[in-house]
């Protein structure tokens, strides 16, 4: 049985025995090489699920919906893994209880897709594990390093012609699961504390602000880059900080639920040699 | 006789325009995006390019425009003024369903108030456009009623001739004749065929949707929940609409001094409808997809007698979650038969 029929069957089965009220998966795209998010709600439009190499999106954000999860019960869900580290990352931020997440996980190759073992936020450790091995993903490495590589005036320069195009749509921040603030601070304009305009200030304002924002919770599901109808790089931002933070502090983001908040955790005996 | 524009007289034609005071603009794609921007030579158009990332709107509308600055002194307030730069241009090579959307447009910008940033931009552009001989999974102008070659809002159309060499040239306005006599000495006439325009699959049924939609009946139908349950609220699909307009006016400086800015705003945006209270009449994504297709198909149609959407479909071709119009409205079509 294919992975697609296996989870067919296992969502159809979650929602006759009332374990879940809803999964939310893939159905078919306008085109054929596209995915879309799907609510399923009912046993008969679980043939409707779709699951193969074209499923890339990050549907995890969707648990945040304001109202949800609110009654308690259970939402089974396709995720890939860093869909799983991003349940791990808003478990552990608080904004919803991981065991009402079902996970039907699965790793995507370049043609196919194989699905992963455990349907509870907690059942990836090993998977996560080698993740973190791994970490940073090399695809990507030659451009990261070319950008290190430049002056400061001409990684300046690069920048600014990629922010140049933003046309502050916020798609990178619709699309992110880690933006899940209800009001976010450029949408707060009692004071205006960033400025709205789209312009070069602006542009290098939003991105920057959404860059530090998700600096050690970035799970680099690659959503904003995806989304961005403009095509900016934003990929290689949030790479950038993984890495640093990786190298300051020994943390891949979205390990577990209880994982603590690298820049938001307070300890002790945190060094504090930058302020005295 | 029918005259010609040769692909490889595009150097010189750009040449004695500039001579004749006009900025040239076209399709062009740089640093992994469609748009137009000026160019200098034809070597930098891209026309091959069925429908740029990003449209023609931003040439007469920018997604951020400088209207005064201000200065407010012990004595007086000062303010200064910015206006369009006030050049002659020619926007070579842009799509019909991008042309018409500026003439959908028009109504809009000069009902009550005249836009002067708006008018003076269209009255000094001269708007060539190239018919379609190819479409995509996502092109629906003939579901609106318009066409691949659609004159609407152009002063030139071109139509290409098989074979890839050049363009038939009609005349469709004094503005396209009075560009068009500075380059007369480089057309040619020709007998050569015309390719013929792409054949762009009716998508949906535009009255049933409009009757569908008229009906206050459903307004709040579970309709609206359903259709857009994917929907994120991004800005995306009205930004890259050539079509949608609104605005937000900004000032950014101080109390005593700044800049007031128009940006672009989005309905998709809660906060468009937030009011100073806290309420909010558009609370939930429904309700704002609902008002964006309600724009426009029936409340703009109904003042303006035009639908405000010119069938580009950039709204679902760069959705991040595939929406979009036209699967709302071929869902509307179903439903309501």
């Amino acid at each position: 049985m294919s992975i697609q029929e296996q989870y067919r069957k296992k969502a159809a089965e979650l929602l006759s025995s009332g374990e879940v009220k809803l999964v939310i998966g893939y159905g078919a795209g306008t085109t054929p090489d596209r995915r879309r998010p799907l609510f399923v709600r009912s046993a008969d439009e679980t043939s409707k699920l779709h699951l193969d190499a074209a499923c890339e999106a990050n549907l995890s954000g969707y648990l945040v919906t304001e109202g949800l999860l609110a009654d308690r019960k259970k939402v089974g869900i396709f995720l890939g893994p860093e869909g799983i580290r991003s349940v791990n990352i808003l478990a552990s931020e608080s904004q919803l209880d991981p065991d009402q997440i079902v996970i039907m996980g699965f790793n995507r190759e370049a043609e196919s897709v194989s699905a992963l073992e455990g349907s509870n936020v907690r059942d990836f450790p090993a998977m996560l594990a080698a993740l973190k091995e791994q970490a940073p993903g090399a695809g990507e490495q030659a451009l990261v390093e070319r950008i290190e590589n430049m002056t400061p005036e001409e990684r300046f320069t690069f920048w600014q012609a990629e922010f140049e195009k933003c046309i502050k749509c916020y798609a990178c921040r619709q699309v992110c699961p880690m933006c899940y603030c209800r009001r976010c601070i450029v949408d707060n304009n009692q004071p205006q504390w960033v400025q709205t305009s789209s312009h070069t200030l602006g542009n290098f304002e939003w991105n920057l602000v959404r860059a530090f924002h998700l600096s050690g919770r970035c799970v680099e599901c690659g959503g904003c880059d995806r989304a961005c109808p403009v095509n900016i790089p934003l990929r290689l931002i949030n790479r950038r900080m993984a890495m640093e933070v990786l190298d300051a502090y020994d943390h891949f983001s979205g390990m577990s639920p209880d994982q603590e908040t690298v820049l938001a955790s307070f300890k002790k005996d945190d060094p504090e040699t930058f302020i005295l | 006789m029918i005259q010609i524009l040769l692909r490889d007289k595009l150097d010189d034609c750009i040449t004695r325009w500039h001579a004749a005071g006009y900025d040239v603009i076209g399709p062009q794609k740089n640093n992994n995006v469609t748009r137009f921007a000026p160019v200098e030579k034809a070597s930098e158009l891209d026309l091959e390019i069925i429908l740029t990332d990003r449209t023609v709107k931003e040439l007469f509308f920018p997604q951020t425009e400088p209207m005064f600055r201000y200065r407010i002194g012990k004595q007086a307030i000062d303010t200064e003024e910015y206006l369009p730069p006030g050049r002659k241009r020619i926007i070579f090579g842009s799509r019909p369903c991008d042309a018409s959307a500026m003439a959908i447009d028009d109504p809009l910008f000069g009902w009550d108030f005249k836009d002067t940033y708006w008018f003076q931009r269209r009255n000094e552009t001269v708007m060539v456009t190239i018919a379609c001989t190819e479409s995509d999974d996502f092109c629906m102008c003939t579901s609106l009623k318009l066409a691949p070659d659609s004159p609407l809002g152009s002063d030139i159309m071109l139509r290409p001739v098989a074979g890839g060499k050049g363009w038939h040239v009609e005349l469709l306005s004094e503005r396209g004749r009075e560009a068009f006599d500075r380059i007369e000495a480089l057309l040619d006439d020709s007998a050569a065929e015309k390719e013929p325009i792409a054949n762009v699959p009716k998508r949906f049924d535009l009255d049933v949707c409009r009757e569908w939609l008229a009906d206050p009946e459903n307004f709040e139908s579970h309709f609206w929940k359903e259709i857009s349950i994917r929907c994120i609220g991004c800005g995306t699909c009205t930004f890259l609409c050539p079509t949608c307009h609104c605005f937000d006016f900004q000032d950014e400086g101080d109390t005593y001094s700044g800049i007031r800015r128009k940006n672009w705003d989005s309905c998709s945006f809660a906060l468009f409808t937030m009011h100073t209270s806290g309420h909010n009449p558009r609370s939930t994504q429904s309700s704002r997809w609902r008002q964006r297709i309600m724009h426009k198909f029936n409340y703009f149609p109904g003042k303006f007698s035009m639908n405000s959407c010119s069938g580009c479909g950039r709204c679902s071709r760069q959705c991040p979650v595939d929406m979009g119009i036209t699967e709302t409205l071929q869902e509307i079509t179903k439903t309501a038969k």
